[in-house]
């Protein structure tokens, strides 16, 4: 079980490089869903299965609605994009050092996994000018933060996930117009 | 502020803090003020329909029963909010409270870990950066643009949700991270201090009037702010009194003031320095009750830091004359409005007493 979550919180870290290397709407699409995956199976290693299984859903549904609307490109390190390849790594070796080195108590890979993601979408949010990439990023949060609720001694409930994954689920659902008149 | 039962119908109870409950009546009072006396370009309609939105979303705050629902349904609000139809891109008006989600959630996830001290110090930092993205104020300066509607501006997040989210935050994070607590409450004051210090200078010498609302706006967070630090009854009490201006002076008199803004009126009627009185925190208005409460704390805490807030406390007497000639000369239903802000701003300031015992205080 251990491995396994192990995997799924790097799958998780993936999933957030994938969204903070890619300007097209599949690169996104495949970011959004491995960060769903990762934590919809951190949750069912903690025997959370509808968690999960929320989280699972949110990040399908904004999967799916990337593939399905829009230009379909993967955009992934487009030219200029070292920086952004730098922060991947480095907020993935910052995020390990956190959970691994400085914190104790078991629970390490949940750890890993949401304060990767939590940075690497912070970083996103404030680079993107594009709508559709902040809005992923935005979903991104909403999971992150919702697999992070099971961190510490009390549990927070199912409430999180759901209104987690609702909030993913949503996100690429929103009107993405510009700058329209006031 | 401890939460206790606010309502209770078969199957549903909702937790509400007391000091919540109160800055939700705030918000609905400025509200009912607003839609009852609208200024000239938004429709009543559209105001009581986007008012009720943000109505619904404080409710929805002040009810989570955790930190985690917080930052989660600030996320939902600020996408919603994002959507609305404004001047500046959705990127750009997503961007500061998404940063301030993922700053708040990396702040609680630190306060959970477990391990040495500096973890809660790390905590108290992620919290504090958090709730001032979320608000607006120095350094998360949301982008303004002085043409756009108010209700997608950023002035929401300073005079509407962020009193409700300011609250939610600072009394969690005291309960989550007991130990950082002196260092949580140190940067309150010392990010109040810098947005007194900024948000009423920039008042005062920006361009634009419209600008020159959106940093009172801030100047007023400050001293929320340093109300919040300071940590004793006095400093909760004079945050609560700031908030409660915020929301039922200043909101109502800058939406009043964007018409003549527009025109580029100004006039120094009586009205007019009596709005610059009331939003200089003078005597006998809500912000003076305020500031007196805050030096009391602050004096109580260590007794420079009220000589400092109290130097900054001089800065909002120019900005605040500008303001108030900003507000043009009410006519008809605004001259009303205006009437009725400035009485219960008076009233608060005369006796603030059942504010501040509806707060818990």
């Amino acid at each position: 079980m251990t491995v396994v979550a192990v995997f799924a919180a790097f799958a998780a870290w993936a999933g957030a490089s994938v969204i903070v290397l890619a300007d097209g709407r599949r690169g996104l699409a495949i970011g959004i869903a491995l960060i769903a995956g990762g934590f919809a199976t951190l949750a069912w290693t903690a025997g959370d299965w509808f968690g999960g299984a929320a989280l699972l859903a949110g990040g399908a549904i904004c999967a799916v609605q990337l593939l399905r609307v829009g230009p379909q490109d993967w955009g992934l390190m487009p030219a200029g994009s070292t920086a952004r390849l730098i922060q991947a790594t480095v907020g993935g070796i910052l995020a390990l050092w956190v959970a691994a080195s400085v914190s104790t108590g078991h629970g390490a890979p949940l750890r890993f996994a949401s304060v990767a993601v939590l940075g690497l979408m912070a970083a996103r949010v404030l680079q993107g000018q594009k709508a559709t990439a902040v809005l992923t990023a935005a979903g991104g949060l909403a999971l992150a933060l919702g697999g992070a609720s099971a961190i510490g001694p009390i549990a927070s409930g199912f409430a999180p996930y759901l209104l987690a994954g609702v909030i993913a689920a949503g996100a690429t659902w929103l009107p993405s117009a510009e700058s329209r008149a006031a | 502020m401890q939460p206790e039962l606010a309502f209770a119908l078969p199957g549903v109870s909702l937790p509400i803090s007391a000091m919540s409950r109160a800055l939700l009546v705030a918000a609905a009072g400025s509200l009912a003020l607003v839609v009852a006396f609208p200024p000239p370009k938004p429709e009543r309609t559209v105001l009581l329909i986007w008012g009720g939105a943000g109505i619904a979303a404080i409710a929805a705050i002040a009810a989570a029963p955790s930190l985690d629902l917080v930052i989660l349904l600030t996320l939902g609000v600020a996408m919603l909010h994002a959507a609305l139809a404004g001047r500046r891109t959705l990127a750009a008006r997503l961007r500061a409270p998404a940063l301030a989600v993922a700053l708040l959630g990396l702040g609680l996830v630190f306060a959970r870990l477990e391990g040495p001290t500096i973890l809660a110090a790390f905590a108290a930092v992620g919290l504090v950066a958090g709730l001032a993205a979320a608000l607006g104020v120095l350094p998360y300066i949301h982008e303004f643009d002085p043409e756009e509607v108010t209700a997608a501006s950023p002035i929401v997040w300073m005079a509407f949700l962020g009193p409700i989210l300011a609250v939610a935050v600072v009394t969690r994070a005291r309960e989550l991270i007991p130990e950082a607590g002196a260092a949580f409450g140190a940067m309150l004051i010392g990010l109040g201090l810098l947005n007194i210090l900024w948000g009423s200078l920039a008042s005062w010498l920006t361009e634009k009037g419209t600008s020159a609302w959106h940093y009172s706006f801030m100047a007023d967070w400050g001293l929320v702010l340093c109300g919040f630090g300071v940590q004793v009854a006095d400093g909760q009490a004079a945050a609560l009194l700031v908030l409660y201006s915020i929301s039922l002076s200043r909101l109502p008199l800058y939406l009043w003031s964007r018409q003549p803004l527009r025109e580029r009126i100004q006039t120094d009627r009586p009205i007019n320095l009596l709005a610059a009185a009331m939003l200089a925190g003078s005597a006998p208005f809500a912000g003076f009750a305020a500031r007196v409460l805050l030096l009391r704390g602050a004096t109580q805490l260590y007794w420079p830091l009220a000589l400092v807030i109290a130097i900054g406390l001089l800065l909002w007497l120019p900005p605040s004359l500008r303001l108030g000639r900003s507000l043009g000369l009410p006519r008809g239903r605004q001259a009303i409005g205006a009437g009725i802000a400035l009485s219960l701003s008076v009233a608060i300031g005369v006796y603030p007493q059942p504010i501040l015992s509806l707060a818990g205080l």
